[in-house]
């Protein structure tokens, strides 16, 4: 593998990015045969290169662990989903599979030395779907088809339906007799072979499936519906071919085409609806250019794919375009908006010299910039990765009602059963059109489509203002909590700190002290820490190297550094950590100390984030308990505590204490929610219901919180809240929903007050409702607090 | 109403016909983007 290659090989791995098909001049052809068979292009995928086009090493695991990301095709409920993790579970070599019933994706994670993605692609075309690596143009042109196909088969229904209802309307409308039997029969037949493209053609989705469930023994949606449309149409041809026979010369052609039409509507509206849902995941993730423009070693400027982007290359991005990759501007001025990426929706300058971010607009001016990350580095790729993940995790109660959905059908059958054999011996054609609408009225798809919808949907409004969603859990706990716990450096206040005073030891001189401090502090992330390495590299210090460098969480550094020549053991953190004396008051301190004692003591400006007051506030108006839990001496805390009209603050806990403290307030039952900035708090947010974490300056990939907040405006965590509540009640109208209906409708089928026709039109409209309800949520109202 | 012997199984054949139009059009891509097109009368070339 050549340099270029092996530079190449981080931005490929960005997952959603498209494969780099230039978008301006002629378009290259594609090798066409590729793609028409799918065998082939998924033995293509075997080879490292491609599948880092939609795979990322799995965060956390031993090297040759991927994870990558697919769609499925042919998937519509949740059942689906559990039948495709536990097809690819029993891959050998798959370590974990996750699969989305509302965003038809998933993640896999597998091991390089047992497996390859066409192997488990193949395993996985067993079961009748299919998997696809995620925002490839193939997936995209099979999603195509596959909506097309869609639409050609509501449409066959919705014609025949339209004319076999004229061919029925007769026999509604008139008294027996009225019309001879010839014409009658005549009438019959004409709806029987409209019927047929019905059966044979639009029901094939729910044919194939319920084909797939008896040969796999499982239960899924498709089952009852399918038995109910072939018990249906063996009726009615019956009537028709032998009108003196057992079942008797009715028909029911007008309610088989009519509810086969309406649940091909539902499934429709559904989908679309399904992928608006999705809708901000999506936007975010085509949030790169396919190409853009780069200076070449002659200067001049040349169109290339943005795949091909290196770390250093002078890129100009016009007016309109996004930006490819993280970087600084080097020429020109312009105003971008990062509103995806930081929550800010204001359209905010740039001028020579600042940074820009991946996926964010141009909207003003053709500016110059310099490359310093690409592709996995990206901040932008952070956040998508994180996306992703989210989207595919189950809440609990999603997981329940995935459990319940196939007990559930199995009771239906059997009821359906039960009524056929009571309604029997009065009329055996009556009997089965009963049982009919008892297998197509009951809808365990609104049963579990109720949660992820909902959640889903306000994932995204959350995702727009800037509020990332690592787990969909964490909007459940969110909900519930009563207590808002803040950590104050970082994240009351603002990350960053001036140096005000430095109180030196007699004979060590300022410049000696900060880079002394400085060596330590850049092996912590601790936002002093950076203060102080800041400082040193505005005074263009050199750092003398550090060893053996340790960090305790929350309380300081030590290590041994050599200065002058001489071998010395050095802390730098709180005043307890040095064992030094408290100094100060106004601010944090940071004392610095060798074996002989002190060497000198930083003392830091501390400003609040000018939210801070009103975001306070509005969790106070939300009835929620606010506290103040900070590492700084008890002064500080309380002095940034009345500034911001927290009521409670402890000060001087070292992480155990918070640890204890956090502790305490659950055993006296209280629901906490803990906003830190994510690094320096882990075991705190780790303990806490729910955790945010603002994360400005900390690695993404690194803040273990629930919520990561990407702007930094503090009033978000009440607007969340907000939206958490909010999605909740969703939810829960979702599922009343659901199960009233299912309670009202079966029993009303099994009385033989409820038609077919009207049977499939109650289920579809009840997988619509409880889709278009979620959907309230994905406009984030209750975010603005309105 | 002998003419019903003929009219009915003509409007079968007329239904085929008026999926198989149907279908024509949603393979040539009528029904996508469908506000793409009605702005690219607003376009220069």
């Amino acid at each position: 593998m050549n340099q270029a290659e092996s530079l190449a090989q981080p931005l490929s791995s960005v997952p959603m990015q498209a494969e780099g098909v230039l978008s301006l001049g002629p378009a290259p052809e594609r090798p066409d045969g590729a793609a028409a068979r799918p065998d082939d292009a998924a033995a293509l995928l075997d080879e490292r290169d491609e599948w880092l086009a939609f795979s990322q090493r799995a965060a956390g695991a031993e090297s040759g662990h991927w994870a990558s990301s697919v769609a499925f095709e042919g998937m519509h409920c949740a059942a689906c989903a559990g039948t495709i993790e536990q097809a690819l579970r029993a891959v050998p070599g798959v370590l974990e599979a996750d699969v989305s019933a509302a965003g038809q994706r998933g993640r896999v994670v597998w091991d390089e030395r047992r497996t390859r993605p066409s192997r488990w692609m193949a395993a996985l075309q067993g079961t009748g779907y299919r998997a696809l690596p995620a925002h490839d143009p193939q997936a995209s042109e099979l999603r195509q088809a596959e909506t097309r196909r869609m639409l050609w088969r509501l449409g066959v229904a919705g014609l025949c339906m339209m004319q076999v209802m004229m061919y029925a309307a007769p026999s509604y409308f008139t008294a027996p007799g009225e019309i001879t039997p010839d014409i009658m029969a005549l009438l019959r037949w004409a709806q029987w072979v409209l019927s047929l493209p019905v059966l044979l053609f639009s029901c094939q989705p729910f044919l194939r499936g319920a084909w797939r469930d008896v040969r796999r023994r499982q239960v899924s949606m498709d089952l009852p519906v399918a038995l109910g449309m072939g018990i249906t149409f063996i009726v009615s041809s019956l009537g028709t071919f032998e009108p003196d026979g057992l079942f008797g010369h009715e028909v029911y052609f007008d309610s088989l085409t009519m509810f086969v039409f309406f649940l091909l509507g539902g499934r429709w509206l559904e989908l679309r609806l399904r992928d608006r849902a999705a809708g901000a995941l999506e936007v975010l993730m085509h949030r790169l250019p396919d190409s853009v423009e780069r200076r070449g070693a002659d200067g001049e400027w040349t169109r290339v794919v943005v795949r091909r982007v290196r770390v250093g290359d002078v890129l100009r991005v016009l007016p309109g375009e996004s930006f490819p990759a993280d970087g600084a501007l080097t020429a020109g001025a312009t105003t971008v908006d990062e509103a995806l990426l930081t929550g800010e929706s204001r359209p905010v300058p740039r001028a020579v010299g600042d940074t820009v971010i991946a996926g964010s607009h141009n909207l003003s001016e053709a500016v110059q910039m310099q490359v310093r990350q690409v592709g996995a580095q990206t901040r932008y790729a952070q956040v998508v990765a994180l996306m992703q993940q989210a989207a595919v995790s189950k809440p609990p109660i999603a997981q329940l009602a995935d459990r319940l959905a196939k007990p559930f059908l199995i009771f239906v059958l059997l009821a359906a059963g039960a009524a056929c054999a009571w309604w029997w011996p009065q009329d055996p054609a009556h009997a089965l059109m009963i049982a009919v609408a008892i297998l197509v009225v009951t809808c365990p798809c609104a049963l579990s489509l109720a949660t992820p919808a909902a959640m889903l949907a306000s994932a995204g409004a959350l995702a727009r203002r800037g509020i990332l969603t690592r787990r969909l859990q964490a909007i459940e706990a969110l909900a519930a909590v009563d207590t808002v716990v803040f950590d104050k450096t970082g994240t009351l206040t603002r990350d960053a700190f001036a140096l005000r005073q430095l109180t030196l030891r007699p004979g060590v001189t300022r410049e000696q002290a900060l880079a002394l401090a400085a060596a330590l502090a850049r092996h912590s992330l601790h936002p002093i820490s950076r203060a102080l390495v800041g400082a040193a590299q505005a005074a263009d210090l050199r750092l003398p190297a550090a060893q053996g460098v340790r960090e305790t969480a929350g309380q300081g550094v030590e290590g041994v550094v050599e200065v002058a020549g001489q071998v010395r053991r050095v802390r730098l953190g709180s005043a307890a950590f040095g064992g030094a004396a408290t100094a100060s008051d106004a601010g944090p301190v940071s004392h610095l100390v060798d074996e002989e004692g002190p060497i000198a003591c930083f003392e830091f400006d501390e400003d609040l984030r000018s939210d801070a007051p009103a975001a306070v506030a509005a969790l106070y108006a939300a009835g929620l308990k606010v506290q103040l839990l900070s590492g700084d001496h008890v002064q500080a805390a309380q002095r940034i505590a009345a500034l911001a009209g927290i009521d409670e603050a402890l000060g001087g806990c070292s992480p155990g204490d918070k640890l204890r403290h956090l502790q305490a307030l659950q055993g006296s039952g209280a629901r906490i929610a803990m906003v830190g900035d994510g690094l320096n708090d882990g075991p705190g947010l780790a303990a806490a219901q729910v955790s945010f974490a603002f994360g400005q300056a900390v690695p993404l990939a690194q803040a273990q919180a629930d919520f990561v907040v990407l702007g930094g405006q503090l009033t978000a965590i009440a607007g969340a809240w907000r939206q958490a509540v909010h999605t909740l009640t969703i939810v829960k109208q979702n599922l009343a929903w659901a199960l009233v209906y299912n309670a009202v409708g079966v029993p009303l089928a099994m009385l033989g007050w409820m038609p077919a026709w009207a049977a499939g039109l109650g289920m579809a409209a009840s997988s619509l409702l409880v889709v278009l309800n979620a959907l309230r949520l994905s406009g984030g109202r209750a975010l603005e607090g309105v | 109403m002998d003419v019903l012997y003929l009219l009915v199984p003509l409007s079968v054949v007329l239904v085929f016909f008026v999926l198989g139009a149907l279908g024509w059009a949603i393979w040539r891509g009528q029904f996508e983007d469908v506000e793409r097109e009605g702005q690219r009368i607003f376009e220069n070339d």
